[in-house]
């Protein structure tokens, strides 16, 4: 393993010397797309909410993100090489007592977490760390949601009817107990499968959606979301799995565990490993 | 572990000589904040990490100081609490600000809301890194957003800490009368 890496970087650095501007141009934004990711170019997200004085639409900067969300296999390499994130050992504080519970053990997914499964039972803390070990980290609510409004066959779904459709039927099904494997489904026009259809994903910025239970008494913007004006002020009312991830987000906290939440990684493309 | 004493300037304003040592390595439970390792800047340009906190109670809350509404009445929220200690308590809680506003909230722009809202020597100033802020905001289950305006709205809540720095109390909204997280002061342990 070792000799192999000495190898690599003797490789690497031959070629960094024979052809400098090629390695230069691996860094800038066009650069090579990490395995497993593909790159989401660069875009305009418009949220469901916003405060008044902001400008209706935000510019998303183009991104790496996983093709596939983590599964319980990925995440078993991850418990390998961190041992304190093992199911017996957790603490508290990052995750709660469902962590991984539909796990046979600490080493062992089981029967009811198919290696191909995407990982769920996981805090925000647990998906963060992971991301950090694999040099990435958590996409941002804005990021997340600009890839997932693009439908099967062009960048703005919601023009889409079929994809419409299919979404809304996944969200008006019940998670199964057993999640199917990843990758099942088609990718969608930026090349990223089961964005819907599989989990709900965790957000590095979860934590902005500002509509908790108890928002009404202790936050001072977005009440737009509660009772009869719900969706006064919201972008598109008839988004009902928008409102959905929005209401879902805003009632999690960082240690919460679900069973039908997992996630995936992104990278930034200018910044390597960030 | 071994937690900084009053003798380091890093921490010699969030722990008046008064208060007692902790002298004896107390392990943090798995629910204890300190265990995260982010480094923070008090107002005094010191760096702080939240175990230097630990030995005592510790009333904290997230604010930031361009806050034209909200932060104000949580201030004095927290100065009620204070303020409706018994004297031999008062010495031994401290009072945490933590600022949404990486960007705004230099030592200096801490300092002078330190001057302008007259708090005392055993309340902590403290701004981090924007990953930090979320990550502590996270934990505390506080929501924050930064609008156009470089403004933040955010979750109105005073958390008491106990002195492992485990969440044992929320006082959520403003305007709240502060007798519950008095009564949840007293029943802590001594430290």
């Amino acid at each position: 393993m070792k000799r192999q890496a000495t190898v690599q970087v003797a490789v690497a650095l031959l070629w960094a010397l024979a052809f400098p501007c090629l390695v230069q141009g691996q860094q800038r934004p066009a650069g090579k797309t990490p395995e497993g990711m593909v790159l989401v170019p660069a875009g305009r997200y418009t949220p469901l909410f916003r405060a008044e004085k902001d400008p209706k639409d935000f510019p998303v900067s183009a991104f790496f993100l996983d093709v596939l969300p983590v599964t319980n296999g990925d995440y078993l390499m991850f418990i390998r090489a961190n041992p304190k994130w093992r199911r017996s050992t957790m603490k508290r504080l990052f995750a709660d007592g469902d962590y991984l519970q539909s796990w046979a053990g600490d080493m062992e997914p089981g029967p009811k977490a198919a290696n191909n499964a995407p990982v769920t039972h996981l805090s925000w803390f647990a998906a963060k760390a992971y991301c950090a070990w694999k040099g990435k980290r958590l996409p941002t609510t804005a990021e997340w949601e600009y890839a997932a409004a693009a439908g099967l066959t062009r960048a703005d779904g919601e023009n889409d009817p079929e994809f419409v459709r299919q979404v809304r039927s996944w969200y008006a099904t019940p998670a199964p107990e057993t999640l199917p494997e990843v990758g099942r489904s088609r990718t969608n026009f930026f090349g990223v499968h089961d964005l819907h259809g599989l989990t709900w994903e965790w957000a590095a910025d979860f934590n902005t959606a500002m509509v908790t239970g108890d928002a009404r008494g202790d936050t001072g913007l977005e009440r737009q979301l509660f009772c009869g004006s719900g969706s006064e002020g919201a972008k598109d009312t008839g988004n009902f799995p928008a409102f959905m991830r929005y209401g879902f987000r805003s009632s999690l906290k960082a240690s919460y565990t679900v069973h039908n939440l997992g996630f995936r990684g992104a990278r930034s493309v200018d910044e390597q490993g960030k | 572990m071994v937690f900084i004493g009053c003798s380091t300037g890093g921490t010699s304003r969030t722990r008046p000589c008064c208060a007692k040592e902790l002298t004896v390595a107390t392990p943090l439970s798995d629910r204890s904040l300190y265990q995260i390792d982010s480094s923070w800047t008090t107002d005094a340009g010191t760096t702080l990490k939240l175990p230097s906190l630990a030995g005592r109670p510790q009333v904290v809350t997230m604010f930031f100081a361009h806050c034209e509404y909200a932060c104000p009445v949580l201030v004095h929220d927290m100065k009620k609490v204070e303020a409706a200690l018994p004297a031999s308590l008062r010495t031994n809680v401290g009072f945490v600000l933590i600022s949404f506003d990486s960007e705004r909230d230099t030592p200096a722009a801490l300092t002078t809301y330190r001057k302008n809202h007259e708090l005392p020597p055993n309340w902590t100033l403290i701004r981090g890194a924007p990953d930090d802020v979320l990550e502590l905001a996270a934990l505390l289950g506080v929501k924050f957003k930064k609008d156009a305006r470089g403004q933040f709205a955010h979750s109105n809540i005073l958390t008491l800490l106990n002195a492992g720095g485990e969440v044992t109390h929320q006082q959520v909204g403003l305007n709240q009368s502060p007798e519950e997280t008095v009564k949840q002061i007293r029943q802590l342990p001594a430290p």
